[in-house]
């Protein structure tokens, strides 16, 4: 019994990063309608900035506000530099459907190797800012540490705040509505491309979040965002691509599950697991489980 | 069809005078050229007619490359019948996924496949019988004697890899050219059109994913004959991401274009060597400018020629005829 509660609760931290991963590629997806690659990259790059300024001011706190403003940066950067640039030239032909993807995994391989170029190769980890050794309780030591605790709770403190944000502020309203019926938005009044910029800028510092705390107990390389990449998608995909909900919900159910396996069965399975879930859900429920159920399908 | 048919023989003609002309390193990379080649094509396949986005040939190529090498090793067969166990292995592992995922529009094949191509390699490390991370030998054995004394091994990987980049890219082009490949292009032009036309546009999709899994399975034997070796190393993320440049590099839609991105694809990591010696030699360098290489080319040609040079071309020739 206890160790089913403790795997519960390490399933919650882990699921709770993906959560922010996965809340980030929703985010431009709703926006934009392409499935944001990069956005492994903008994490890892920012976490990477986050990682100077922590190490450099031995503050882990000053390193994540770093990160999320870098991320932030990025993401709007992406969005403005790139994506807009990308959608004026690329409208016709049979390469205007495949485009965007394309562009974003080339924007991914581009950071990839610019990290590699000025940080190299080797692992790197950022000390984190509170105890990774597990509560005591009598005699026994739970795996679930503070830091577990610190993760949940910021996490949460994330969550909290961008509900707040599109379901509070105008701003948000702004951002929902462009992401709905961008045609009628701007008719309304709301600068769509604008707006569209400030999503992704949101998706940016909420990806350099997940990086920071993942790279917390974690080690730091140019590749080592590409399975929370993964898991975010996966996650994403079970919410139903579309509902920021969902996105959570999902990964929550996919960190909970996948820890029971990893603690039950072996981590040479939790890959093939997540890529399972990811092919099941597909199959018997593409529109995800908060999903509507238009424009799945080909 | 018997004109494609005298251009490949011509082709071929060609390519094994100048392979007896030039030196080692220079077949060695034509043997390289070959399976880019072939591994270019399954992503025109795929992209540029059925309008479906893989990002895990790189994957698929695993898939033919261990099955090539199992079967080779287990088996004792002859190299041929281990190329055809690499193109069996990946199509049905293809039409598997696509049956699966194929049905889905975009970002979903996308993101699986993407998943598919980060997580297999890893996969290869926890199974004994796929040798860790070692991998496991490949070895298509020497040449025949009949060839001579003089005839290198480098020289045999490029007379096997280009005879079998020849066949794959003839048939390919004929199946590109018969109602098949136009089926594609009505789906990909508007798939509703398509299906009021009595096109079984899902059915179509998974076909083409499973022939260009088979096309990327084959592609991964022959990778894996020119390196001896079949390793999670050798099939990476990068691989995938450069074969999504080469063929976007090429034009997508592009048959003949395989080969330029092909031979862009090897010249790469040359070009990238020499840079590497000019600024210094360090090992960050080496390991990661031709991937900073690869997907600077991949941005540039995505955004301004996405649907590759030729196309370019064509509007600039148009422009000045209306003059």
């Amino acid at each position: 019994m206890q160790k089913v509660i403790e795997t519960v609760l390490i399933g919650l931290s882990t699921g709770s990063i993906y959560a922010l991963m996965s809340l980030a590629i929703v985010l431009v997806w709703r926006s934009t309608r392409v499935v944001n690659f990069a956005q492994a990259g903008q994490a890892m790059l920012s976490t990477y900035i986050g990682y100077e300024i922590a190490t450099r001011s031995e503050v882990f706190w000053l390193g994540l506000v770093f990160a999320i403003a870098a991320g932030a940066l990025i993401g709007a950067g992406v969005d403005y530099f790139f994506m807009r640039v990308l959608f004026k030239h690329a409208t016709t032909g049979p390469a205007a459907v495949v485009a965007p993807v394309i562009a974003t995994l080339g924007l991914l391989g581009l950071i990839r190797s610019a990290v590699g170029l000025i940080w190299g190769g080797d692992l790197r980890s950022i000390p984190a800012p509170v105890s990774r050794d597990g509560y005591t309780i009598g005699d026994t030591t739970l795996p679930f540490s503070p830091l577990n605790t610190l993760i949940i709770v910021s996490v949460c403190l994330v969550l909290i705040a961008i509900s707040i944000l599109f379901t509070r502020t105008n701003l948000g309203l702004a951002l929902r509505a462009s992401a709905y019926a961008p045609e009628i938005a701007q008719l309304a009044g709301i600068k769509t491309a604008q707006t569209r910029t400030i999503g992704w800028a949101i998706a940016g510092g909420v990806g350099g979040i997940a990086g920071m705390l993942i790279t917390s107990y974690n080690f730091l390389s140019p590749n080592s965002l590409d399975l929370l990449l993964v898991f975010g998608f996966i996650a994403a995909v079970i919410g139903g691509l579309e509902s920021m909900v969902g996105s959570v919900v999902g990964a929550l159910i996919l960190g909970v599950g996948l820890t029971f396996i990893l603690n039950y069965v072996g981590t040479s399975l939790t890959f093939i697991s997540g890529f399972l879930v990811l092919i099941v859900v597909l199959l018997v429920k593409p529109e995800g489980i908060l999903g509507s159920r238009k424009g799945r399908r080909a | 069809m018997r004109k494609r048919l005298l251009f490949f023989i011509l082709l071929g003609w060609v390519l094994l005078i100048v392979g007896d002309r030039v030196d080692e390193l220079r077949v060695y990379q034509g043997a390289q050229i070959s399976m880019y080649a072939i591994a270019l094509s399954s992503i025109v396949l795929l992209t540029g007619y059925s309008g479906q986005v893989s990002l895990g040939n790189g994957a698929m190529m695993a898939v033919g490359g261990y099955a090539a090498a199992l079967t080779l090793n287990n088996l004792q067969t002859p190299i041929w019948f281990a190329f055809l166990m690499s193109i069996l292995a990946s199509a049905i592992f293809g039409a598997l996924l696509g049956a699966s995922a194929a049905r889905l529009s975009g970002p979903y094949l996308a993101g699986t496949t993407l998943a598919l191509a980060v997580g297999l390699p890893a996969l290869a490390n926890q199974f004994g019988f796929l040798g860790g991370e070692q991998g496991i030998l490949f070895d298509v054995g020497f040449p025949p004697e009949r060839f001579g004394e003089e005839f290198s091994q480098y020289k045999w990987f490029f007379w096997i890899a280009t005879f079998i980049a020849l066949i794959s890219l003839f048939i390919t082009s004929n199946i590109l050219h018969s109602r098949f490949g136009r089926t594609w292009r009505a789906i990909r032009g508007n798939s509703l059109a398509a299906e009021l036309a009595g096109v079984h546009s899902a059915r179509m999709k998974v076909l083409a994913f499973t022939i260009s899994s088979a096309i990327a399975g084959l592609a991964g034997a022959v990778l894996a004959m020119t390196i001896s070796l079949v390793s999670p190393g050798a099939y990476t993320l990068s691989l995938s991401f450069a074969l999504v440049t080469g063929a976007v590099l090429a034009g997508i839609s592009s048959l003949p274009g395989v080969m330029l991105g092909a031979v862009i694809l090897v010249a790469i990591p040359e070009f990238a060597d020499v840079v590497a010696h000019r600024l210094g030699d360090s090992e960050k360098v080496i390991t990661h400018l031709p991937g900073l290489i690869v997907s600077v080319l991949l941005i540039l040609s995505v955004i301004f020629t996405p649907n590759g040079p030729g196309e370019n071309l064509r509007k600039h020739r148009k422009k000045k005829s209306a003059h």
